[in-house]
């Protein structure tokens, strides 16, 4: 287990680094300049590669730290709260805050074990305080959606 | 650095209203177990937003001070520090909490950390003017070696592998190369959004880092916390004991004050290696050392004063040079940038307010931290028993209307989740956080100076060692350096050791 994590953050490091090292070569240079934009980010992707390496190395001689929480990962929750995430992101313009807020608590209560009396009473009453809060003290602008008529 | 000038600099309602009620969620937030002092502050960040810098400050300050003192609580009572710097003394806690006296031990790590605190602000007033004193007249030379040793740095503050260590830090230069680069202006890895082209915003970075992440480890490996039957003392009784015990122990708090803030002002070593290395100290001169992690009030005494301790250290150099301490201290610092100021030795004659205003709010969180700390211990059982179903989802509902609120846009929400997903990764991959956080920080900066010094001296590296100042940061820097892969060399071919420190 340990060794096949430390060889996919290996590999994924290296990724990485050949992705920004392969954009980088697009970067306009001046020809009075010595150093152009694309020098750190090629210092980084060397970093990279060699972390990515001293890890694959650690894994192979088994030094690498062990694994802090071994636990597996429950796939569907962990996927549905991305999901919860972007689909707030998504709606947040159209729907605006109340809605979308509302929706995003009764989904994300439900996925942290909720029964439905919290689930419902955190739905309706956190959006209003929230948008309290955010709204009327800090005047931060968050949308109306197609509740824009009811504004306030 | 006189004392008047620094009360006078909090007796403004404004900030004394701002450090009770910081002092008061830094107590809740410290306290439920799964939410880290780190987590409190990359919360709060989106308010501080709002306020001027220094109220900003004050705010960050009395929400750390209390939040490292309170992830005692759910230490003692479920086993599960709040906080890492709580995890050195959790056995003990544990024990003697199950045995009766949790009041008693959560008020003797209370009354231990506000002296250990007091010290620490009291060795950060006198020690960084002095300091700052030799830091003038830097040029942006000296400027790029600071940051490059930052982030050197950066390679102590996270666990044993120094591989990952880097690996960490690298990935947050990464992040901090998106947007217009400042050489000629060329927008880089902005995937063609115009909305990046300032680059990756820090808060929704760090909301990303800090909370979405810690919510992605608790749905994907969480189970609900329960907190069993528990005896609990009267307060009264529990003071009286209390304050008999660090009366008892005043030399342990003392020395620990006082260590603790040093180990917290080595950039790198922040509360939890200075609670680590203090309760280890008290055993080693305890007259009863068989005694430690069976339920002793000895380890708590001592580790209690010195996290609390280094929190105040931690600021040193992140006020004299803009080296981040620690992970909060590296928020603070993004905090401080994004309104304009550069911490750095200017700051003491250019913003003394800021630096009066600091100090005097740690010493004003310290003394609140009485009142809401005690306040915490009292409803404890209460707060612990508040559902996972009800907090997740608010912490969660916060972190985007956050990063919202910053940035006002939904930009904001899909750098969260994106950089959510990384920090979530990074844990599993046994990679620490704190050097990212660093690195998007500095990221910047470093490329700036770097820049600045390659136009000013056109192209001529050597140019960096030119200055006195600049030659010997610059050979201190790369002494750093060279140490570091050293050690990497030599534990990946030298002989097979085990491995210190659990990773925090």
């Amino acid at each position: 287990m340990n060794i096949n994590r430390d060889v996919v953050t290996g590999a994924a490091l290296i990724a990485l680094a050949i992705a920004m090292a392969w954009n980088a070569r697009g970067f306009p240079r001046i020809p009075v300049m010595a150093y152009g934009p694309d020098l750190f980010p090629n210092i980084i992707a060397t970093g990279l590669v060699l972390s990515g390496l001293g890890i694959l190395l650690e894994a192979r001689r088994g030094t690498a730290p062990e694994q802090e929480d071994t636990r597996p990962t429950a796939w569907i929750p962990f996927v549905t709260l991305i999901g919860i995430v972007a689909a707030f992101t998504i709606i947040l313009p159209w729907l605006g805050f109340h809605l979308s807020a509302a929706l995003a608590f009764v989904v994300a209560a439900r996925l942290f074990g909720g029964g439905w009396p919290v689930t419902i009473g955190l739905a309706v009453v956190a959006p209003f305080a929230l948008h309290y809060v955010f709204y009327s003290i800090l005047r931060v602008a968050l949308p109306w959606g197609v509740l824009t008529p009811l504004a306030w | 650095m006189d004392l008047m000038a620094i009360l006078s600099a909090v007796a403004d309602p404004l900030i004394i209203t701002t450090v009770l009620a910081c002092t008061l969620y830094g107590a809740l937030v410290g306290a439920m177990p799964g939410l880290t002092a780190t987590m409190a502050v990359a919360l709060l960040v989106p308010f501080t937003y709002f306020m001027d810098p220094v109220q900003a400050v004050a705010a960050i300050v009395a929400t750390t001070t209390t939040a490292i003192f309170a992830g005692d609580i759910s230490g003692a009572l479920l086993k599960m520090p709040g906080t890492p710097a709580s995890a050195a003394y959790v056995e003990d806690s544990y024990a003697l909490a199950q045995n009766g006296q949790p009041r008693t031990t959560l008020f003797v790590s209370l009354f231990a950390s506000v002296v250990g605190g007091v010290i620490g602000v009291l060795m950060l007033s006198l020690a960084s003017p002095q300091l700052a004193r030799l830091a003038t007249s830097f040029s942006s030379d000296e400027a790029f070696w600071l940051a490059t040793l930052g982030l050197s740095c950066a390679v102590f503050v996270g666990g044993s592998s120094v591989p990952r260590n880097f690996a960490s830090l690298f990935i947050g230069l990464a992040v901090a190369t998106v947007g217009i680069d400042v050489a000629v202006g060329h927008p880089r890895y902005t995937f063609g959004l115009d909305e990046l082209y300032d680059g990756i915003s820090f808060i929704p970075a760090m909301i990303g880092l800090f909370a979405l992440s810690e919510l992605l480890r608790n749905a994907a490996t969480g189970t609900e916390t329960r907190l069993g039957r528990l005896t609990v003392e009267p307060i009264a009784q529990a003071l009286r004991n209390a304050a008999a015990e660090i009366r008892r122990r005043w030399a342990s708090v003392l020395r620990s004050g006082t260590g603790g803030t040093v180990i917290g002002a080595l950039p790198g070593a922040g509360a939890d290696v200075a609670a680590w290395i203090s309760y280890a100290l008290s055993r080693r001169f305890s007259r009863t050392p068989e005694k430690f992690g069976k339920g002793h009030l000895e380890g708590i005494v001592d580790g209690g004063a010195a996290n609390n301790a280094a929190v105040a250290g931690a600021w040193t150099p992140a006020l004299v040079f803009g080296i981040p301490g620690d992970s909060v201290t590296a928020i603070a610092i993004g905090v401080l940038l994004m309104k304009g100021l550069t911490p750095g030795p200017d700051i003491f004659t250019s913003d003394a307010t800021l630096v009066y205003t600091l100090f005097g709010a740690f010493l004003l969180a310290n003394v609140l931290m009485v009142i809401t700390g005690g306040l915490a211990i009292a409803m404890a059982t209460q707060l612990l028993r508040v559902p996972r179903s009800v907090l997740m989802p608010l912490v969660l509902m916060l972190s985007m209307i956050g990063g919202y609120a910053i940035m006002g846009s939904t930009m904001a929400i899909w750098i969260i989740l994106v950089l959510g997903v990384v920090g979530y990764a990074m844990a599993r991959a046994g990679i620490p956080l704190a050097p990212a956080i660093l690195g998007i920080v500095l990221g910047q900066v470093v490329e700036d100076n770097f820049m600045v010094s390659m136009m000013k001296a056109q192209g001529d590296i050597t140019q960096f060692f030119e200055r006195d100042a600049a030659a010997v940061l610059g050979v201190i820097t790369l002494v750093v350096w060279g140490v570091l892969l050293l050690r990497a060399v030599l534990d990946m071919f030298g002989p097979r050791r085990a491995r210190g420190r659990k990773e925090t």
